[in-house]
């Protein structure tokens, strides 16, 4: 369980990442390694060139922005954990980082990182889309900003071009009546999960997303989840039909089994009551 | 070789490595510090924690040159520190080891638990060791031990470097030795693999309208999924269009063939990307075409020399008449299995949610091709992903009219 | 002075060196010129090997089976009537039969070179018909493993004690199928070697990761046809055995070639892929159950039949059938019942070959007559308990010889029971039943029971011919000038704490200070042969060793002591460190002084012998101590995600006489947590082609902290009347009852709504389907 031989640069700037990305097309960038080093190790990433990131300045920022924050792309789980961010959400997403697999990974792995390889048991990828979240990406002809929503793909596809790099994060931050609620399935402490569910409420500005996620399949995103309730009350948890949400997640074309399904409407069921009782 | 420049236990080591060595694999065989053991390598187990700059890290999966300028302290490290000191007593008294695998790797976990503060009660001891696997002691004397210290230590006195670096250690303060690109020896076959790499796929815009995806079965050892496909030609006139293999074949994408079919056989090649994974497919395939039945089997066979991993797949058609002859429904079928490392995990719907969408964009390319909307060459590329992607969008969006529609008040 | 002898809670020796980083492992081992090996192994289950085409510049650096001519295959027969042998070649030869199966060896500078080496060998199969599951091996069209064989079975075993009987008695017939996962016992430190030729002695060493460094020995001396002298096996500190490490392994014999062929060092460590998808598996049993019991609950028998997954080889020295075959010997447990039968086979498949993990057959025979047990009480409309309690042998009926003849030497079984049903306070969790829980999850306890035999030798494992029968175990004590001792066994310490513990009995015998007593073990160069470490055997037969060959020390020190006392041998008794005699008295030091460094100062007449003794134990009868335990358990389940947490986990475990209480806690504990591990969490899955599903700790899910809960243990100490201080081998019992107590009591919480599970591990998803398919059937 050794890497091939591969080519490894340090680039100060985005500018000169790009430029190696763009040069090299066998390129892989580096942005903490938590996922790409065991697949390195494992042989099922084999690049002819690793791109470290973590030394790029402008990578590994918090910034408060007009209408929330902009987290750097190299920015740790840890950091996330240790309040980096601070305010947002009053410490929901602290929990979130809190919760991804262990602090010894947490400690290195970093959020861009993470949504780039876009795993659907990743917890930020479920928690960031309950946010509506943006993506900031450079590529070699400019930058764009994408909704979270739309770069991702399905499971382990993105939107990302071969040239491009995502370098920060952009969440909105939300009233503070917002109601955020996040639960996982997981068979074991720290490791994939089976089923997520996470949920954004702000009912001032009907905002009400709902994401379900978690196990092997593209997560899917509710954004007039009203209809997955029984009564109006979209905080009445009693009223959360997890028997038409599995079914509802099947016909948004989540090609999952009975169990599959039924555990996501469950995890989607729990973190609107975590929501509720916020 | 890399030349890189970092403290280890307090001496500043210089040495040249390769980028591909891991840390655990550097202070190991080139420092000869074995007290970091190496327990997965892929970051689960926790043996081979270490200390980086203030902060734990698995060394399996940090590579040795991304630590240029770093402060790294490995177990051997802490034979005068006061709270391993602690952690040591508390350990032996509680029976925290036995076969001592694990015992470096938990004690620097554990330090850094109680360091932090974050060893409140049980509960927290529990999830916060949750990275350390002991398979010897069942965790009870592990979790009393670091109780027992935790309960002594005094974190308002401890200096908690928390969140001074928002990134992974170093970081861009950190000396640098590295100038240009590091390489590694790249093996020759790099040069010639870049210029076989085909650009991003320009896919002709989806219309499924006509194609529609069934559920995905298990046939034996081959996971199914099967697809039904309506066009507007006679039968016999898209029997004869689906006789063209290279064009029936290239509609997959990411598939080219390597010459003419001769004796209904055929070399050709798959390229297939799941995310940062690409395997490269090379193989052949046997045509059987059954005109009685109006059935055709394309049954191929490939290994990625990369991975050393095996695929087999099969695609099978079956047209049968529609709109009173004007028409025809194609039933096709796509099958693969696996074998080798890229089959040996759990998670195989990864692979099956990537394979949905393959067949997707097989059944629409080939749907596009039998309309006479010729998709474009470079269409057999890696991913198909942002084709079904819109589709999934639009059925969400169908199913919400409809569940609209259907509320009551 | 502390008390330092049997029975103290003594900290252990060995802790020191592994929390400073300080061990030594395999791993950790350097030697000049060494090289790194990776094997090329078979990305499919069952094929011909058509060819093997390696690039000329590596030809040099790369092995198959053609370079190996001379080498004989791993061949581990029994002599019992009708089993099959298997030839399992070092590199495979023109056929693999399992995925992860050797098909060449590459060497490199490093470990990753090696990998770019494997990575260019290519190989063509011609794809034969993979078996991947035990009861399609059964089936008469089954293709078949091993050419020349008529079927896929190593071995079937029947024996029938009157069944007919109690099918005619019965009130009730209970009938039931039961499977266990395939598991991997996954130390966190793999298998790996290091082979070297040492030209000044003419001999081959290796270091490797095992158990039974003299098993191994006699293994390479077999494959290679050298001489044992020729060959010097050391087993350094060892991270983790639990029977993974209990066997030869074609890899060390591979190794073991290129050092002699290479004229250098060469290095394997297995890494985690190799060790879950291609290194030896343990423990997938099928069964089809009936049991036949009165009104009341008193069994009157049991007809079993029995299949294990023994995979494609058979594997050294344990052999493929030790585990199906003892299946039939240990299925009747604790009970005592009139009327039996078990029909075993021992299947072969195209998966690896499986060993004894910790417990070996007893972990799947508890969870197939547990589970029983409470079917049957459920049938009955009677708690569980009580009809463990009208089952279990009586202590007044020991020692017992049950329906199988095995000879249960002491203890109180249905005592365990009850203390267990008092501190799981069975009435209480009836009671929190009834009115249910607030977060709608369902309360359940379940309870389980087992005896393991343990140190059982000669007699026993005469009848197996197995390729390593353990005769008198042997141990070598050394006064050493100094006055200190050493003490020296063939079996091997990997964290059973016997460097402790047998300090301890040396400590006992001869009152020499703890912290002057050293255990060696591991090295066949400087320690008497013994099988190993296996069986929970070590502190019955190498403690009683050890006791032994102190006990002739003590004599020898008393003979010398009474020359320097001027007295007779006879008045001179040893206490604490010290030989007092009618009229002095000496401390053990003075008497090697003497003896070693101022001979000068004792008659002629004294005993040449010297203060170095090598002797050998068994215990009065070799049948083996039986160990037994109740474990009881509550847990909460989620009957939406088939989640469960254990609440409350109770052990009440009799290991007679304890030699350090607290070392026999971390067994059990560790045990359980294996056993934990069984019950919710391992399972090696192969799909329809035997492709291993699990390639990483990801995909194979082993218990961490969380996923344990803090066991409470209880100990009753009855001594066994026939080993020496009384002691029994308590290492493998706690991965025994885990799977078989939990699944009872999820069964018992799921038993309202009709669901039963019989399958280990119980995973989330088998809960809620077994929920859901009652709810079928129920609307059907």
């Amino acid at each position: 369980m050794k890497p091939v031989a591969f080519d490894y640069a340090r680039p100060r700037t985005i500018a000169d990442a790009l430029e190696l990305l763009d040069a090299r097309p066998g390129a892989k960038i580096l942005a903490g390694g938590q996922t790409l080093g065991p697949m390195l190790n494992l042989r099922l990433v084999q690049p002819e060139l690793l791109i470290d990131i973590t030394r790029i300045t402008d990578l590994i920022t918090v910034t408060e922005t007009d209408d929330g924050v902009a987290i750097g792309a190299c920015v740790t789980h840890a950091s996330i954990e240790d309040g980096a961010i601070g305010g947002i959400a009053s410490g929901h997403l602290d929990q979130v980082a809190a919760g991804i697999a262990y602090r010894a990974v947490r400690t290195r792995g970093t959020i861009g990182g993470s949504l780039t390889h876009a795993d659907p048991a990743a917890d930020w990828f479920a928690a960031l889309l309950a946010f509506g979240a943006e993506l900031e990406i450079a590529g070699t002809t400019g930058t764009r900003r994408i909704a979270l929503d739309d770069f991702v793909k399905g499971a382990m596809e993105t939107d990302l071009g071969p040239d491009e790099l995502v370098t920060a994060v952009h969440i909105r931050k939300c009233g503070r009546e917002a109601r955020h609620g996040y639960h996982k399935i997981c068979r074991k402490t720290g490791e994939f999960a089976e089923a997520i569910g996470a949920v954004t409420v702000e009912e001032k500005t009907g905002r009400f997303r709902l994401v379900a996620a978690g196990g092997s399949h593209a997560p899917v995103v509710f954004t007039d989840p009203s209809s997955l309730f029984r009564t109006a009350d979209p905080l009445d948890v009693r009223s959360f039909d997890v028997d038409m949400t599995a079914a509802a997640l099947r016909d948004a074309g989540m090609n999952a089994d009975d169990y599959d399904l039924r555990l996501r409407a469950v995890a989607m069921q729990r973190a609107v009551k975590e929501a509720a009782q916020r | 070789m890399t030349r890189i420049t970092l403290t280890v236990n307090g001496e500043k080591i210089e040495r040249d490595v390769t980028p591909r060595t891991n840390l655990a694999d550097f202070l190991r065989e080139d420092l000869a510090l074995t007290g970091t053991h190496v327990g997965c390598e892929h970051g689960i187990c926790g043996a081979c924690t270490v200390v980086i700059d203030g902060q734990i890290a698995r060394s399996c999966i940090t590579y040795a040159v991304t630590c240029d300028g770093a402060g790294v302290r490995t177990i051997e490290d802490f034979d005068d520190d006061p709270l391993m000191e602690k952690l040591r007593h508390a350990f032996s008294a509680e029976h925290a080891l036995q076969c001592g695998y694990c015992t470096p790797g938990m004690l620097v976990a554990a330090r850094d638990l109680i360091r932090r503060g974050s060893a409140g009660d049980e509960d927290a001891i529990r999830t916060g060791m949750s990275g350390n696997l002991c398979r010897c002691t069942g965790y009870v004397g592990i979790v009393k031990a670091i109780a027992t210290v935790a309960g002594d230590h005094d974190v308002s006195r401890e200096e908690i470097s928390q969140a001074d670096v928002l990134g992974p250690a170093p970081g861009p303060a950190a000396h640098d030795s590295l100038q240009n690109i590091q390489r590694d020896a790249v093996p020759p076959a790099a040069e010639k693999r870049r210029k076989e790499r085909v650009a991003a796929p320009t896919l002709a815009s989806p219309s499924d309208a006509n194609v529609q995806t069934g559920e995905i079965t298990q046939d034996g050892s081959f996971t199914k999924l099967t697809q039904t496909i309506t066009v507007n030609h006679p039968r016999n006139a898209v029997w004869d269009l689906m006789a063209d293999i290279e064009k029936v074949a290239t509609c997959m994408p990411g598939v080219s063939l390597d010459g003419p079919v001769e004796s209904n056989h055929v070399d050709g090649r798959m390229l297939v990307k799941l995310g940062p994974i690409n395997a490269d497919l090379k193989g052949e395939a046997d045509i059987i075409r059954d005109p009685e039945n109006w059935r055709g089997v394309i049954d191929g066979k490939g290994r990625d020399a990369r991975s050393a991993s095996l695929a087999r797949g099969r695609v099978e058609y079956e047209l049968a008449e529609t709109d009173e002859g004007n028409g025809t429904l194609i039933a096709v079928s796509i099958a693969y299995s696996l074998a080798g490392p890229l089959a040996q995990f759990s998670r195989g719907a990864i692979v099956r949610d990537l394979v949905t969408r393959l067949a997707s964009a097989f059944a629409q390319n080939l749907e596009a091709r039998l309309e006479g909307r010729e998709p474009d060459q470079d269409a057999q590329a890696l991913d198909a992903g942002s084709l079904v992607f819109s589709v999934l969008w639009d059925r969400i969006r169908s199913y919400f009219a409809r569940l609209l529609g259907r509320k009551p008040g | 002075m502390k008390k330092q002898g049997v029975g103290a809670r003594l900290v252990r020796k060995e802790d020191d060196r592994y929390m400073r980083g300080r061990g030594q492992f395999v791993g950790d081992i350097r030697r000049a010129g060494m090289k790194d090996v990776a094997f090329l192994r078979s990305p499919v289950a069952h094929a011909r090997i058509t060819s093997i085409n390696i690039p000329e510049d590596i030809q040099a650096n790369v092995v198959t089976a053609a370079d190996m001519a001379s080498v004989k295959p791993i061949t581990a027969v029994t002599s019992l009537p009708g089993f099959k042998p298997s030839n399992q070649s070092i590199l495979a030869e023109g056929k693999v039969r399992h995925v992860g199966e050797m098909i060449a060896l590459c060497i490199a500078p490093t470990r990753a070179e090696a990998e770019d080496l494997v990575a260019r060998v290519e190989v063509d199969f011609e794809d034969l018909p993979p078996v991947h599951d035990m009861l399609q091996a059964r089936e008469k069209d089954s293709p078949l493993i091993h050419e020349g064989w008529s079927d896929n079975i190593f071995l079937e075993t029947l024996v029938d004690y009157d069944m007919a009987d109690a099918e005619r008695e019965a009130a009730v017939k209970v009938s039931r199928e039961f499977s266990t996962a395939r598991q991997c016992m996954s130390p966190i430190e793999g298998r790996g070697a290091i082979a070297e030729w040492d030209h000044r002695l003419e001999q081959l060493t290796l270091h490797t990761s095992t158990q039974m460094p003299h098993i191994v020995r006699s293994g390479l001396a077999e494959c290679l046809g050298l001489d044992h002298g020729s060959i010097r096996v050391v087993a350094p500190d060892v991270g983790g055995g639990f029977g993974y490490k209990g066997i030869l392994l074609p890899e060390e014999v591979c190794l073991a070639w290129a050092a002699m062929q290479f004229g250098h060092p060469v290095r394997w460590l297995e890494d985690r892929r190799e060790n879950l998808t291609a290194s030896a598996n343990c423990r997938e049993h099928h069964y089809v159950m009936t049991a036949y019991a009165d009104k009341d609950g008193k069994l009157l028998g049991i007809d079993a039949e029995a299949t294990v997954d023994s995979g494609a080889y058979s594997s050294y020295p344990f052999a493929a059938c030790l585990e199906a075959a003892q299946v039939a010997s240990i299925l009747p447990g604790v009970y005592d019942f009139p009327h039996y039968r078990c029909h075993t086979f021992s299947a072969a498949t195209n998966k690896p070959p499986i060993l004894p993990y910790r417990g070996v057959a007893r972990t799947g025979v508890c969870f197939a007559m547990e589970l029983m047990i409470d079917a049957v009480a459920r049938e009955l409309q009677l708690e569980p308990t009580d009809v463990r309690l009208k089952n279990l042998v009586r202590p007044e009926q020991m020692p017992f010889d049950n329906i199988t003849h095995k000879h249960f030497d002491s203890g109180d079984y249905p005592e365990a029971l009850r203390q267990a049903i008092k501190a799981i306070d069975l009435k209480a969790v009836r009671k929190r039943q009834k009115k249910g829980e607030t977060d709608g999850r369902l309360l359940g306890v379940g309870f389980a029971m087992y005896c393991e035999q343990a140190a059982h030798g000669t007699s026993v494992y005469a009848g197996w011919g197995i390729p390593m029968v353990p005769g008198h175990e042997q141990a070598n004590a050394r006064l050493t000038p100094d006055g200190g001792l050493e003490l020296r066994i063939g079996a091997h310490s990997h964290g059973q704490g016997l460097e402790t513990t047998l300090s301890q009995v040396g400590h006992e015998v001869l009152g020499i200070p703890h912290e002057k007593i050293k255990v060696v073990h591991g090295d066949t160069a400087y320690t008497p042969y013994s099988t190993g470490t296996w069986g929970s055997r070590c502190m019955v037969m190498s403690g009683g060793a050890v006791a032994e060959a102190c006990d002739q020390l003590a004599s020898r020190a008393r003979g010398i002591a009474a020359k320097m006392l001027q007295c007779k041998p006879g008045e001179i008794t040893l206490k604490d460190g010290r030989a007092h005699g009618p009229s002095g008295e000496l401390s053990i030091e003075e008497v090697a002084h003497v003896w070693y460094r101022r001979p000068q100062d004792l008659p002629e007449d004294v005993d040449p012998a010297g203060l170095e003794v090598t002797s050998g134990y068994k215990p009065e009868r070799d049948t083996g101590t039986f160990s037994y335990a109740a474990h009881a358990v509550t847990v909460a389940v989620d009957p939406e995600t088939g989640e469960v947490e254990i609440l409350d986990y109770v052990i009440v475990e009799d290991g007679g006489v304890l030699v350090n209480p607290m070392i026999v806690d971390g067994q059990i504990y560790g045990g359980a947590a294996q056993g934990i591990g069984t019950a919710l969490y391992e399972e090696m899955i192969f799909d329809s082609e035997a492709q291993p599903l699990a390639s990483t700790l990801s995909d194979y899910l082993l218990p961490g902290p969380t996923e344990v809960p803090s066991i409470r243990v209880f100990h009753m100490e009855t001594p066994s009347p026939y080993t020496r201080f009384g002691v029994k081998g308590i290492g493998e019992g706690g991965a025994i009852a885990p799977p078989a107590a939990i699944t009872n009591a999820i069964n018992d919480a799921l038993k309202n709504l009709g669901a039963e599970l019989a399958v280990s591990p119980v995973t989330p998803r088998r809960i809620v389907e077994a929920i859901a398919a009652v709810r079928r059937s129920d609307a059907a």
